[in-house]
């Protein structure tokens, strides 16, 4: 009878913890297209193929105004997964490797295993800035601007802010390692490409451990396909952790929010709550940052 | 002596004339026809240091200081300030906002040891600065303030006075300092920033402050911002998390 008891109670738990993993409800589609990854990777694609922008003075697509993405809520794991503590499960955002897993190498899978299970060590929870591809995997939305010769994205998050410059000039040397790396433009047809080179691989790609090392190569892709969405990709390489180059792809949704504010999100400044997850209570560590 | 008078007069006269015969500068524009301030800027000043006059001391070099209005170049505190500036001077080793790494607020952002870069549109402004990566978008186009609105970097708005872009800031919340000096402000500050491009390589810089709950009266400063000519890019200075790497990390003080 008690045990009876006892495994009824557990079912009722166990019940309550799925409905609590239930995935966070999602529009099924964006800018006409199913938001899925790889069907919205190939519709947003055949969409912008006839799609005709409207242009800034000097000619290229106008991508001016808010934005925010329609991605799987803040990007709890980029890859597909079923969800663990604090992370709920997610469709993912990869689309390739087709079967929407990092292709880490195994001391990086196991690596990136470890700091999964220690979500104090996530970066941006330090108000350490996102870098690429994952300053756009935000909640909080950003404004485009496009001064001739830039392309520049001023965002909520952090107060933080990319300048593109788009005339395909040199990287910087490779001695510079920034958090916010060195993004570098050029525009083919109506595509933005910007090549990220000097990251300094503190970052990680999500709030699921997925990480980064400072030989990191982003290649992004911002091509609109409708006039109030862009479809944006990232391409990663690193030969020293992957196997292979990753692709992932999101929706890049226009704020047409009546009245919208852009409001400051100061993120360190006020701080009251790191103290509760790193080493100086004794409650928890962080080494991420004087690890590397 | 008259001979020394009228030469004196003569001299001043000449100055007078050649400063009138100089040709006035033309800044490059915008297909609108308004000045083109885009560059990588920076001041070669102290003001971040001292806005006032001040001989060099331990860490901070010497300065002419950068107050033109009022003429004797001291901020016109009212007498309960100055001793709160005076406090604030006395703790500023700890206590400057710079130190602890938060937002440096407007308009210190203009004349930190940063350099900053300004991008146009025809329609807006944005000031870039490096330090800590922060950002001030200033819209040209009317845009109604929002209410009750209280941050680090203000809520500007920009129009074109003739070829000078004057910038006007409220929403500053209390907690942000002119300098390192403890020179400081209420949430009743407002700043209008006057820029206007007066050589290739110069912006001349005037910023007024209106705070009637600190000053008895508004006050300018005035200073030159420089063109890079050496960057094509500024880079990045993520203060906060600096300390955190270097096992320093800042915390707030948490509520007991």
């Amino acid at each position: 009878m008690i045990r009876t008891s006892l495994f009824a109670a557990l079912t009722v738990a166990a019940t309550a913890a799925l409905v609590a993993q239930e995935p966070i409800p999602q529009p099924r589609t964006s800018g006409g297209c199913p938001v899925e990854s790889r069907a919205f990777h190939d519709c947003a694609t055949a969409k912008a193929r006839t799609f005709k922008p409207t242009r800034t003075r000097d000619g290229h697509p106008d991508f001016q105004g808010y934005w925010r993405s329609r991605n799987n809520g803040i990007a709890y794991d980029v890859e597909s997964g079923p969800g663990s503590f604090a992370v709920p499960p997610t469709l993912g955002e990869i689309i390739e490797p087709a079967d929407k897993k990092i292709p880490y190498q195994p001391w990086a899978l196991a690596r990136r295993n470890e700091l999964r299970t220690k979500g104090f060590e996530d970066p941006q929870g330090h108000c350490a800035p996102s870098g690429a591809p994952r300053k756009n995997n935000t909640l909080f939305g950003w404004r485009i601007i496009q001064p001739r010769g830039y392309v520049v994205f001023l965002y909520e998050s952090m107060h933080d802010y990319r300048i593109i410059p788009t005339d395909g000039r040199q990287h910087l040397p490779k001695s510079i390692k920034m958090w916010h790396g060195d993004p570098v433009g050029r525009w083919e047809g109506d595509t933005l490409v910007v090549d990220y080179t000097n990251l300094n691989g503190k970052h990680w790609f999500d709030m699921s451990g997925n990480f980064q090392s400072e030989n990191i190569h982003v290649v992004e892709r911002y091509t609109m396909f409708t006039p109030d969405t862009i479809h944006f990709v990232a391409t990663i390489e690193d030969a020293t952790m992957y196997t292979r180059p990753w692709t992932l792809n999101f929706s890049l949704e226009r704020n047409k929010e009546p009245g919208y504010y852009q409001l400051e999100y100061a993120c360190h400044e006020g701080e009251r709550d790191l103290q509760h997850f790193t080493d100086d209570t004794g409650r928890g560590e962080s080494k991420t940052f004087r690890e590397k | 002596m008259m001979a020394l008078s009228a030469l004196i007069a003569a001299a001043f006269a000449a100055t007078l004339t050649a400063q009138q015969a100089a040709p006035a500068y033309r800044p490059p524009r915008l297909p609108n026809g308004h000045p083109d301030l885009q560059g990588i800027w920076q001041v070669r000043n102290t003001a971040n240091w001292n806005l006032q006059a001040h001989g060099g001391s331990y860490k901070t070099p010497a300065g002419l200081g950068v107050v033109v209005d009022p003429p004797e170049g001291l901020i016109p505190y009212r007498p309960e300030a100055l001793a709160i500036k005076e406090k604030n001077w006395a703790s500023r080793e700890t206590a400057d906002p710079l130190e602890k790494c938060y937002l440096a607020g407007v308009p210190r952002t203009m004349y930190l040891p940063y350099p900053l870069q300004i991008l146009q549109t025809e329609t807006e402004v944005a000031i870039l600065s490096e330090y800590v990566h922060t950002w001030r978008w200033i819209p040209l186009t009317p845009l109604a303030r929002y209410p009750g609105y209280e941050s680090w970097m203000g809520d500007p708005r920009g129009r074109w006075d003739g070829d000078t872009l004057v910038i006007e800031t409220v929403g500053h919340n209390d907690q942000t300092w002119f300098d390192h000096a403890g020179n400081f402000h209420s949430d009743a500050l407002k700043v209008t920033e006057r820029l206007r491009r007066t050589a290739a390589d110069v912006i001349t810089y005037e910023a007024t402050m209106e705070d009637a709950k600190v000053f008895t009266r508004p006050w300018t400063i005035r200073m030159p911002l420089y063109l890079h000519r050496d960057m094509d890019r500024i880079l990045e200075n993520e203060c906060y998390i600096y300390a955190e790497e270097a096992g320093k990390p800042i915390r707030g003080e948490h509520p007991k």
